[in-house]
């Protein structure tokens, strides 16, 4: 009996990937083994020691990581500069998000739904009686159990966060086609589940879910149809080896191409870029709040940072032939969201067409193979992230009695009644449209920069259009704040809560810091390229 | 020489034919006399339900809950098949790494143990 | 050429399978079918006469030498009768459902190692029609295909019966199934082959039923389970279900059910042979001629028949939920942890040099293994069900309603009659 070898694992390398997920299947048996009331305590310590002691073991390792990376775990995984960015990234917006998802003083008991037996306490299905419009029509909510209870949430929402995470961290490390079709499984199945959660609007939340699900499922077997014919092609599914094979052969490129038009489908689905949006709108108005912050921000991060990654590794060589399609691409999403955005008259589907829009900016910088494309794109992704974060977080303070008053109507005057949070949410949305002194500013610029650099000029051109058009639909909102007058029965602006509060902040802080001193983390992004 | 998996082809074919034959014969061999109450749905001499179950019939949400903790561990015991052969030359790196894979599917085990999805009433 | 058949990797039985020719393979497969057909003939008739045994009355004795053939003229008779096709039926899957149930019976079947080697007019061969490096695979696999068949054919009757017994059935199958394979796990371990023929091989030193004990003792309860019989018979319960997933067939239809049921049941019987009775060997004797070894196969088989037949005839059916109860929360989490004690005593066994690092591997496996045992044992907890306030003003009996406590007659015979009848009881 020959032994085999087994292959060499860098554990310090992926140990912050590993704790995450460690942390996930402990948190999972916390579900089964904790009674239900101390479950939300030990979710909530459990989620933020993970994502702390990650972060930590993460920045220890990227203080002397090597410049041109590793790879490891047999060649799955390239632990590389831009991974290790993105990593912490990633750790960052989940860490805001995680603090989002666990608040339970916005909305007494939490934006997710109750646990079953509450619900099943609370007599009829509570889904069944709040239409798609959003209005309960008995207007009673009685999930919240029995009366002396503390309201509580369905706390299975933790482990999914850090499921979710977890399959992100490993999405934007994978080195090869087939890791990374795993880990684009564990990141989306938890986001399905989540979208379907909300407290309220039960119908909607589930719609979202199912429509989230439908078109994931078909956008998965897209990607995986273009491994298997990236597999034809090259003989290999790691990235360089497609590179290789690309370079060395005079192999009929259709299953190069057709291979490489369906796994971008696929990476494109998840990154909410145009023409393959249909879903955010939805999903992003139907998910509980919370969640849509959590998808909003770290699976844009994931999405862009395989895509960058897939195109500079793989593709790199080839790039003269995809990037036209990718130039119709970027500008049929920037021109979408820019436009469709105008007519929205729901703040969260508002922002979700910002996001496509935002999208079709990111794909610039993917597109421009160069050391400068990878860096901006990285830079983007981490300023887009904290200033969603925190929109999202204003939104869920805003609320009616029916939950949050997202229609754009209810916002009018809102900077009457509270002018820090109108001025919060201005800073954010100027941010978002791009304007000077704010991440949004910087972000663009370096990723407009790299594109110019690239010979994208007439994109770029493009691209400012759509942004100031964009910069329209923000501004509405500002002007809808400022300089309307307030409704009677307008909604009301709830504390938040010390979660709420912490998320909210590290999102303004970091957006001002991005746009007023962006070197260090402009210089952290640039620190090197993919490896392959 | 024959591939061998050409074999079982001959053999489903064989069962497949004696089937099918069967089945095509069926009606012609026995007898037919047509009546009414027999080609209804037989529920023991009471009138059968007015709703056909096909189409419109729901199945019980616990037999789905059971068909997915089915497939979760059928696919660890593919996976186990190929570690259980090879176990010798994997040597302690296998069985670390086997003993790691059966405990996270473990873990949904218990979750869904704790939790109710395994009671049936 | 053998040395290059060697170099392929392929065993002894595998090259002698790949040489035979075509007609030999046709002749195999005709014969192995007709096996089949038969042993479900001969164990129709033998069940009936053992039930009848053991119930004081002789069973089948009219039809035939001895009664032998009765179940021949039954099944005769099925085909003579009147193949009804229910309105409410959806007609091609009503139609297919049987034909899907048969062909992975038979397929299943024939990986299975009927004896040694022989010589077949003149040709060497092995009395086996293939042996697939993954031949156990493919049992499980046929067994999984099976249950498509009962489902479907539950599903299309358009009853509900039907489709409660199919859904019973499926559910059951697929319990079982995940105890069954797990304990085939050490099995494959120790012979290091998935196939039949290696495993057969491997126990030349010794069979598996007292090596792998525990691991026997899950088979042989699952491998009743997977093909619905007594105990484990809930897809029939003819006082629940009528026939179960076959009450709206007739005809060669339901014979069709009732053969794949039969053939599926000879099919584990022979797997329990294989894995862990040593095929067809015969013990402190090595290979011998091929065609006794094919008795002693059979007859080995056999003995697993009677086993379901004595069953049968001596338990009551389960409960279903204590039916599931005992495959998911007794026999998976015991063939667990009955694999990973195996895992982690082959390793250490295997391992040579840094002995002192596999113990603690293996002392941790162990543990774990030992955590997941208490783990199991501990009690499930029960959430306390919220008071269930009812929203509906549809009439329902008291949900506090306690059963009846003992009867009268029982009440009075049990409470001490105050004063004492004068029967002289007091000396």
């Amino acid at each position: 009996m020959t032994p085999l070898t087994p292959p060499p694992i860098d554990y310090a390398a992926v140990a912050p990937l590993l704790i995450v997920l460690g942390a996930a299947c402990v948190s999972v048996l916390v579900e089964a083994f904790l009674p239900r009331h101390q479950r939300w305590p030990a979710q909530v310590a459990l989620s933020v020691v993970a994502i702390v002691v990650a972060g930590v073991t993460l920045g220890v390792y990227a203080g002397d990581a090597p410049a041109q990376g590793v790879i490891t775990l047999g060649s799955t995984m390239a632990v590389d500069m831009p991974t290790l960015f993105l990593w912490g990234t990633l750790l960052v917006l989940g860490f805001g998000s995680l603090l989002l998802i666990a608040d339970r003083s916005v909305e007494p008991g939490g934006a997710f739904v109750a646990s079953a037996l509450e619900r099943a306490s609370a007599g009829a299905a509570p889904g069944s009686t709040t239409g798609p419009s959003g209005v309960d029509p008995e207007h009673v909510d009685r999930s919240y159990g029995a009366p002396g209870d503390a309201p509580t949430m369905q706390t299975e929402v933790f482990p999914f966060t850090l499921f979710a995470l977890g399959g992100m961290m490993a999405f934007v490390a994978a080195n090869d086609l087939l890791t990374m079709f795993v880990a684009l499984e564990v990141l989306s199945l938890p986001l399905y589940l989540m979208c379907g959660l909300a407290r309220r609007r039960r119908l909607l939340s589930q719609e979202a879910a199912v429509k989230y699900f439908l078109l994931g499922a078909f956008a998965s077997a897209f990607f995986l149809y273009g491994v298997a014919l990236l597999y034809g092609y090259a003989g290999s599914v790691r990235l360089s080896a497609i590179a290789e094979a690309a370079v060395g052969t005079d192999r009929s490129d259709a299953l190069l191409f057709g291979g490489l038009a369906l796994l971008i489908v696929g990476l494109l689905f998840k990154g909410s870029v145009g023409p393959f949006h249909t879903w955010t709108p939805d999903v992003y108005q139907g998910a509980p709040t919370p969640a849509t912050a959590f998808m909003a921000a770290c699976t844009k991060v994931a999405a862009f940072g395989a895509i960058a990654r897939v195109l500079y590794v793989a593709f790199g060589s080839t790039r003269w032939e995809w990037r036209g399609v990718l130039w119709a691409v970027a500008i049929a999403s920037m021109v979408i969201g820019a436009v469709l955005g105008l007519t929205q008259t729901d703040l969260k589907r508002m922002i979700a067409y910002s996001s496509i829009a935002h999208a079709g900016f990111l794909l610039l910088g993917t597109m421009a193979i160069t050391q400068a494309g990878t860096s901006g794109t990285l830079f983007y992704l981490l300023a887009y992230g904290f200033t969603t974060i925190a929109v999202f977080g204003i939104i869920s303070l805003v609320r009616t009695a029916d939950g949050e008053a997202t229609h754009l109507s209810q916002w009018a005057g809102l900077a009457k009644r509270s002018p820090l949070l109108a001025g919060v949410m201005t800073f954010l949305l100027l941010a978002l449209a791009g304007i000077p002194l704010t991440s949004g500013f910087t972000a663009k610029f370096a990723v407009f920069s790299a594109a110019l650099s690239d010979g994208m000029a007439p994109l770029v051109v493009v691209a400012l259009v759509a942004s100031a058009i964009a910069a329209f639909f923000y501004l509405r909102v500002v002007v809808l704040m400022y300089f309307s007058e307030t409704p009677a029965d307008g909604p009301t602006v709830s504390v938040p809560g010390a979660f709420t509060t912490v998320a909210i902040t590290l999102g303004v802080v970091v957006t001002l810091l991005l746009g007023v001193a962006p070197t260090l983390v402009l210089d952290w992004a640039g620190a090197g390229g993919f490896t392959g | 020489m024959l591939d061998p998996y050409l074999a079982l082809l001959f053999m489903a074919l064989l069962a497949g034919a004696f089937a099918l034959f069967s089945v095509t014969a069926a009606p012609y061999i026995g007898p037919r006399r047509y009546n009414r109450a027999k080609l209804d749905s037989y529920e023991c001499g009471i009138e059968p339900s007015p709703k056909p179950v096909v189409g419109t019939g729901r199945m019980p949400v616990a037999y789905y809950l059971t068909a997915m903790l089915f497939i979760l561990f059928d696919i660890e015991l593919v996976f186990l098949y190929p570690y259980a052969v090879a176990a010798d030359s994997l040597g302690l790196f296998g069985l670390v790494a086997v003993t790691v894979y059966i405990a996270t599917i473990g873990f949904v085990y218990f979750y869904e143990w704790r939790r109710g999805g395994l009671e049936w009433d | 050429m053998n040395l290059l058949a060697q170099q392929d990797g392929m065993t002894h039985t595998q090259q002698l399978l790949a040489d035979d020719p075509i007609w030999l393979v046709l002749l195999k497969v005709v014969v192995l079918f007709a096996v089949g057909v038969v042993l479900t003939l001969f164990m129709i008739n033998w069940e009936r006469k053992v039930v009848g045994r053991m119930q004081q009355r002789p069973g089948p004795n009219r039809t035939g030498p001895g009664g032998w053939l009765q179940s021949l003229a039954d099944g005769l008779k099925l085909a003579f009768k009147e193949d009804i096709m229910p309105v409410l039926a959806d007609k091609k899957v009503y139609f297919l459902a049987p034909v899907i149930s048969t062909i992975p019976a038979f397929v299943a079947f024939s990986v299975i190692p009927f004896g040694g080697e022989v010589s077949i007019f003149g040709e060497r061969t092995v009395l086996q029609l293939v042996d697939l490096p993954v031949g156990v695979l493919v049992v499980l696999a046929c067994s999984s295909i099976g249950v498509y068949g009962i489902v479907l054919g539950g599903w299309a009757s358009g009853n509900p019966y039907s489709l409660l017994g199919a859904l019973r059935s499926a559910a059951q199958v697929i319990s079982y199934e995940i105890a069954l394979g797990l304990s085939v796990v050490g099995v494959i371990l120790y012979a290091g082959s998935l196939s039949t023929a290696d495993i057969v091989e491997a126990q030349s030193g010794g069979w598996y039923f007292y090596l792998l004990l525990p691991s026997f003792v899950i088979f042989v309860i699952s491998m009743v389970g997977e093909t619905n019989r007594a105990p484990f018979d809930l897809p029939e319960a003819e006082s629940e279900l009528v026939g179960g997933f076959h009450t709206e067939y007739t005809s060669l239809k339901f014979a069709l059910f009732f053969l794949a049921e039969y053939v599926n049941m000879v099919t584990v019987s022979a797997m329990a042979t294989t894995l862990f009775l040593g095929g067809g060997r015969i013990p402190f004797l090595g290979p011998v001629n091929g065609w006794i070894e094919f008795v002693v196969f059979i007859a080995k088989t056999l003995l697993f028949l009677f086993l379901f037949i004595w069953l049968r005839g001596t338990l009551p059916r389960f409960r279903y939920d204590q039916f599931m109860k005992l495959g998911w929360k007794v026999l998976v989490p015991v063939a667990l942890i009955w694999t990973m004690i195996v895992f982690a005593i082959r390793v250490f066994r295997t391992t040579t040099g840094a002995e002192s690092t596999a113990a603690l591997v293996i002392a941790i496996v162990l543990g774990f293994a030992a955590v997941l045992t208490i783990a199991f044992m501990l009690p499930d907890r029960t959430e306390d069900a919220a008071d269930v306030e009812l929203a509906s003003s549809y009439p329902v009996p008291p949900l506090d309603l306690a059963p009846p406590g003992r009867s009268r007659k029982r009440i009075a015979r049990a409470t001490p009659d105050p004063e004492p009848a004068l029967t002289g009881k007091e000396d």
